[in-house]
This record gives C-alpha cells, sequence and structure tokens, in this order.
C-alpha cells in the first residue's frame, strides 16, 4: 500500500500536512507520535471512513478513492478503544462479522474456527460481550479483525488501556499473525510495544512523517538506546 | 441482501433488551390491573342501586312512590323494622353501622302535601366512604332518583289537574328534532352524540400516532447514538457493506421495534381504558345514521390513515438518523429527542383541543409544514370525506421523506457519520484529533 502525500483538514485545522509512507505484504509497519500528531487521521483514512483532502492511497494497485468497496473487503479495522454489540454473544458477534466477508457459510465457518483460535476465550465466547472485562474485549475484537486473514490489517492503538498482562498477549497474537502473510499498520504511543511488534517505524508530529525506518536504523541514526530517545530528538 | 438482512436482525436484536421486554411485560400486566380494578368498582358502583327508606309518612301515597322507584330500577328496602324507634337520627345511625350507600327519609306529612299540591321535601342522605371514581357515580344514582320521585309527583299533579291530557305533553310542550349535516349528506341524530360517536371512533387515533413516531424515532437515535458510544459504528462502517444498507437497516430495525412497543403500549391502555369506561358502550348512535352521514373508517380509510402513519413513522426515522449522528453518545441523543417529540406534540395536542383547521393562517402553515401533523390531520379528515387534504398531505409526507432520507445517506456516505458531532455547551471533538 502507497500512501502518498496526504492532506486532511477538519475547518481551519490541517490534521494532516502530506503523509506518505509505503507498507509492503507481510510487514508490520507503525505509526508512531504524540496525542494529536493525525496517527488516528491517518488510519481512518486507509480505512476508507474518511475522505483525504488531498493525496491518494492505492491499495493492492487500486485508488482508495475510486474503489472503496475492493478496499473494504481486504483490510479490518481496529479501532482505538472499540467496544462491540453488548446484547449479543461473543460468537453471535464473530458470526455478524464474518457474514460480511464470507462467501458461504463454510466461509463463515472458518473464520469463527479461526476467530476462536486467535481470541483464545473459548468457552466464554458463548456469553454475553456486556459480561466481558477490558482485555477480553480487545481479544474479542482483535479475533474479528484478523478472522478474515485480511491483506492489510490496521490496528488503532491495540493494547491502549489494557494491563501488562493482557497487552503481552495481545502483542503475542499479532506477532503469530504477521507469519500468516498479512501486513499490519498500527500506532501506539508505546514504544517498546513498537519496537517488540515493527518491522518499521514512521515518526509522524503535527500532521507531517518526520522520519521512517527500522527501529535499529532509526536508533543508530540519532545514537539513541531506544525508540523514545529517537523520537525525543526527532521533535526537538 | 444476505448482509442487509445481517445487518437488520442485528439492529433488532440490539434494541430487544431484556429490559425492553421486562418493561413492556410490566406495562401490559400494570395496565390490565389497572384497567381490571376500575372496571369492578365501576361495577360495583352501578350496581349500587339499593335504596333503604325510612318511610314516616307512611300513606298511599308514599308507598305507591317506593313501588314506583322499584319499577325504575331501584330495589326498595324499608327499614322501619330494623330500628327500635321510627326516628330519623336512629335510621341514620343504623344505616352508618349496617353500611349502606343511600338512605331515603320519606318525612310526615309528605302524602298530604302532595296531595293538596304543596311543594315538599323528602331526605336523601348519601354516605361517601371514599373518593374513588365509583363514588363519583353512585352519586349519578341520587340523582336519578330524586329526578324519578319528581317527575313522579309532578305527573301525579298534572293527571289530577288535567286528567284529559298526557303529563309530559304539558312538561315539555316544545320537541326538538335535531339533524346533522356533514357536507352534502343528512340525518335526524343529536350534534352531541354524533360528537360522542366520533370521538369515541378516533379517540385512540391521536394516541396510537403519538406513541408510535415518539418509540420509533427514540430507536433510531437511541440505536446510533449507542453505536457511536461503543465506537461500533467505526468498525461496521469499514465492513465490506453498503452504507445505504446500514442506514436503512437501523430505521427498519428501529420502526419494527417501534411499532411493536407502540403497539404493546396501546393494547394495555385500551384495556385501561376499556375499564374506566366500565366495558359499557357509550355509542347510541344508530348504524343507520353512521352510514347516512358516513361517519366510520371505510376500508379506504384506513388505508389513507396507515399510509400517511407510515410516511409520518418514515419522516421520523429519517430525521432521528440525521439527529443520531450529530449525537455523541446515548445521554447527547437523549437531548435530541426532544425537537422531534416537540414536533410530534404540537399536532398532537392540537388535534386533541381544536379543530386544526380553524387555526389561523400563519399557525395553520406552521402545523402543516410539520410532517408529522399530517396523520393527526386525516384523522378526522377521512371521517368527514376531505380527503384531498389528505392526498396532500402523504405527497408532502412523501417529499419530505426523499429530502431527509437523502441528507441521511449523504452523511452517512461521507467523512460527516464519523466526524459530525453536537456537544451543547462543550467544544466540538473533530476526527481523531
Amino acid at each position: 500500500m502507497q500512501v502518498e502525500d496526504l492532506k486532511k483538514s477538519y475547518g481551519k485545522i490541517e490534521a494532516l500536512k502530506g503523509v506518505s509512507f509505503e507498507v509492503k505484504k507481510g510487514e508490520v509497519f507503525a505509526l508512531i507520535g504524540p496525542n494529536g500528531a493525525g496517527k488516528t487521521t491517518t488510519l481512518r483514512i486507509v480505512a476508507t471512513l474518511l475522505t483525504p483532502s488531498e493525496g491518494n492511497v492505492v491499495f493492492m494497485g487500486k485508488n482508495l478513492k475510486e474503489h472503496a468497496d475492493f478496499v473494504r473487503e481486504n483490510i479490518s479495522y481496529l479501532p482505538e478503544e472499540a467496544g462491540a454489540y453488548k446484547n449479543m454473544r461473543g460468537l453471535e458477534y464473530l458470526r455478524f462479522m464474518a457474514t460480511f466477508y464470507a462467501k458461504n457459510e463454510r466461509d463463515v465457518e472458518i473464520f469463527i474456527n479461526r476467530a476462536k483460535e486467535i481470541s483464545g476465550l473459548s468457552d466464554r465466547l458463548s456469553d454475553k460481550i456486556g459480561t466481558y472485562s477490558k482485555g477480553m474485549i480487545r481479544k474479542l475484537l482483535l479475533a474479528r479483525a484478523l478472522m478474515t486473514k485480511p491483506a492489510l490489517a490496521i490496528l488503532d492503538e491495540p493494547t491502549s488501556g489494557l494491563d501488562v498482562i493482557n497487552a503481552l498477549e495481545i502483542r503475542e497474537i499479532i506477532r503469530e499473525y504477521v507469519k500468516e502473510g498479512t501486513s499490519i499498520l498500527l500506532s501506539s504511543h508505546n514504544m517498546l510495544e513498537i519496537e517488540f511488534l515493527s518491522d518499521r517505524v514512521a515518526l509522524i508530529d503535527k500532521g507531517r512523517i518526520l522520519e521512517v525506518g527500522t527501529a535499529e536504523e532509526l536508533k543508530e541514526k540519532y545514537s539513541a538506546k531506544n525508540l523514545e530517545e529517537v523520537f525525543r530528538r526527532v521533535v526537538q | 441482501m444476505k448482509k442487509f438482512t445481517n445487518l437488520l436482525k442485528k439492529e433488532i436484536r440490539e434494541l430487544v433488551t431484556l429490559q425492553l421486554i421486562i418493561s413492556l411485560i410490566f406495562t401490559i400486566i400494570l395496565f390490565n390491573f389497572l384497567g381490571s380494578l376500575t372496571k369492578s368498582e365501576i361495577k360495583k358502583s352501578v350496581q349500587l342501586r339499593d335504596v333503604y327508606v325510612l318511610d314516616l309518612d307512611k300513606t298511599d301515597f308514599s308507598k305507591e312512590l317506593l313501588n314506583n322507584l322499584s319499577v325504575g330500577g331501584f330495589r326498595v328496602n324499608l327499614i322501619n323494622k330494623e330500628i327500635q324507634r321510627e326516628d330519623k337520627n336512629l335510621a341514620i345511625d343504623y344505616a352508618r353501622m349496617k353500611n349502606l350507600n343511600f338512605l331515603l327519609i320519606i318525612p310526615r306529612g309528605f302524602g298530604d302535601k302532595v296531595s293538596s299540591f304543596q311543594s315538599t321535601e323528602v331526605e336523601f342522605y348519601s354516605f361517601i366512604k371514599s373518593f374513588s371514581m365509583g363514588s363519583t357515580v353512585g352519586s349519578s344514582i341520587v340523582n336519578n332518583i330524586i329526578n324519578s320521585i319528581n317527575n313522579y309527583v309532578s305527573n301525579n299533579f298534572l293527571k289530577a289537574k288535567f286528567p284529559n291530557l298526557n303529563p309530559e305533553s304539558i312538561k315539555n310542550p316544545i320537541k326538538s328534532k335535531e339533524f346533522v349535516i356533514i357536507k352534502d349528506r343528512i340525518a335526524e341524530a343529536s350534534s352531541s352524540e354524533v360528537m360522542n360517536f366520533v370521538y369515541s371512533q378516533s379517540v385512540f387515533i391521536p394516541i396510537v400516532l403519538m406513541l408510535v413516531i415518539t418509540y420509533a424515532s427514540q430507536m433510531v437515535l437511541s440505536a446510533i447514538a449507542l453505536e457511536k458510544q461503543d465506537k461500533t459504528l467505526e468498525t461496521l462502517l469499514t465492513v465490506p457493506v453498503s452504507r445505504r444498507y446500514i442506514v436503512v437497516a437501523k430505521m427498519a430495525g428501529a420502526g419494527i421495534v417501534g411499532l411493536i412497543s407502540a403497539g404493546v403500549y396501546m393494547l394495555g391502555y385500551r384495556s385501561f381504558f376499556s375499564g374506566i369506561t366500565g366495558g359499557v358502550d357509550i355509542n347510541r348512535l344508530s348504524s343507520d345514521i353512521i352510514t347516512k352521514l358516513g361517519i366510520s373508517f371505510t376500508p379506504y380509510g384506513y388505508l389513507l390513515l396507515g399510509l400517511s402513519l407510515f410516511l409520518a413513522i418514515l419522516n421520523a426515522l429519517a430525521l432521528s438518523t440525521i439527529l443520531g449522528v450529530l449525537s455523541e453518545d446515548l445521554r447527547s441523543a437523549q437531548g435530541f429527542s426532544f425537537p422531534i417529540i416537540i414536533l410530534i406534540m404540537i399536532p398532537y395536542f392540537l388535534s386533541l383541543f381544536t379543530d386544526i383547521n380553524s387555526l389561523s393562517l400563519p399557525v395553520k402553515l406552521l402545523v402543516y409544514a410539520i410532517p408529522f401533523s399530517h396523520p393527526f390531520i386525516a384523522s378526522s379528515n377521512i371521517l368527514l370525506g376531505n380527503y384531498n387534504i389528505v392526498y396532500y398531505g402523504i405527497l408532502y409526507m412523501l417529499i419530505v421523506f426523499i429530502i431527509l432520507i437523502f441528507i441521511a445517506a449523504r452523511i452517512f456516505s461521507t467523512d460527516q457519520v464519523i466526524t459530525m458531532k453536537l456537544r451543547f455547551g462543550k467544544k466540538a471533538k473533530i476526527g481523531g484529533i
């Protein structure tokens, strides 16, 4: 996927001022930046939720503006702090979502079985989502996002608000899943998480990409011990 | 189509919560309970036709009067022998002790006075034990008894004075013959009876309209607000399904659940209302007059009313969908339901208390501009055979609906579904920043 010179304005506010990057097949690409840097806006544009004021996104050779339906069939998006339908049971929710991607009932079953495996929620999937903890909901949603084996999974702050154990489990799931060939575009505040998960990183601030590279490349370039230091130096 | 069905099932599943089911069941039980309670109270009070009498006069005239009361449907119970002495105070004490409802005391000399054409009095005591509806109905029995006595006494006067004339002709020498004209139809009937009949036929219509429209709009508002609050809408908008399907499924789900909920409330209300009337048929208008005046709903009339209501619901759903998008969470959605409720309440109250056609032109135009007014206007106009105004209303609502659904679909197919937020007293947050 190529993101080319994306600009997005909300009235007088310029949220994105020309964002460009590329996500390769099977790669984990991370956007890191402070609050209000433009991470979520970028992810929402790629996820077809928002339309850019200027610029372009090309996904699997197709322009996002003209082929939004094609893009939706091949991506999955996990919004930050997203919830699920509380009156549904876990399995009902997975079936509801799987139906949109499946060509037939067999596909639905395959997706659900995969989601069961990814989430690790086993019997709790028969319970109402309203009874789930925050960590369980996040696992369910991550399983929903990955069960269809999308070409690109867009994960906005996948571990936001979770305790250490749940965050670790979620990271393990993502890492395991990348081996299956899905590309991942994620955003996070957590630099350790980014270092653990990503192949390449883009530093974003005030609607602009400041640096792109692997964690090692960036650390070397800025003579930093970790990504937090890199980020501080880049921003300063 | 499978995707749409999937969405519709989800919408209904989310709206039909255990709380909703419990509240609907509770409503039916409560209304039924209140209805049957009121019904039994009123029936009890209607059956209170036992009249206890202390006859101190004991003349042929007083006996004849009591006999006449028995013929008039009252059960006369003489208590002369039940008390120690034939005394007024003892009779009152006796009635109080026996928990009686009515006591009639015929004084000494009653017969003589009546026979010599002098005005006289009887004493009537009503024992009020509560201020319930039953007691109110009971008081009408007192009037009936007094009227019955007066009628009997005055007829006797007149018969004695004018033995060859009918007392009724003397008392009411002029009789009115009342006619009612509706458009080009005429029938001999009392206008108040016709009005009562029309009212009894259409009393439920504004309530049904108000309930259905309010319910449906609140359902769709909550559905969208909840999706925004839980951020499930963001996920839903990125799945491969048409945005139009999402909008229509939301409206259809809310419409179906709203209709069912309103129907349940109506059943409960009907049961309560039939309790208030005590199950007694208050319509005295003959079917011949109804046919002559054409004041009942024909199948075509029902069809027009149904179409008018259906379009009003669609308008409410489309407007609520737009307002739902503006809301940020369930709490703010409740605030947005206020303007819709006001728009429903204006025609509702106007239709209950006044004739919309008789309003001044600016007010009338304002009422006509509210799409929800038209089913209220339609219900009375269909009965009166004024179909043109009903057709215009249907056409107007159709146009408004097309505009609203166009706006709603447009909002859902653009960024606005995510970025549009209206928060009272707070600065709006846009995008993810």
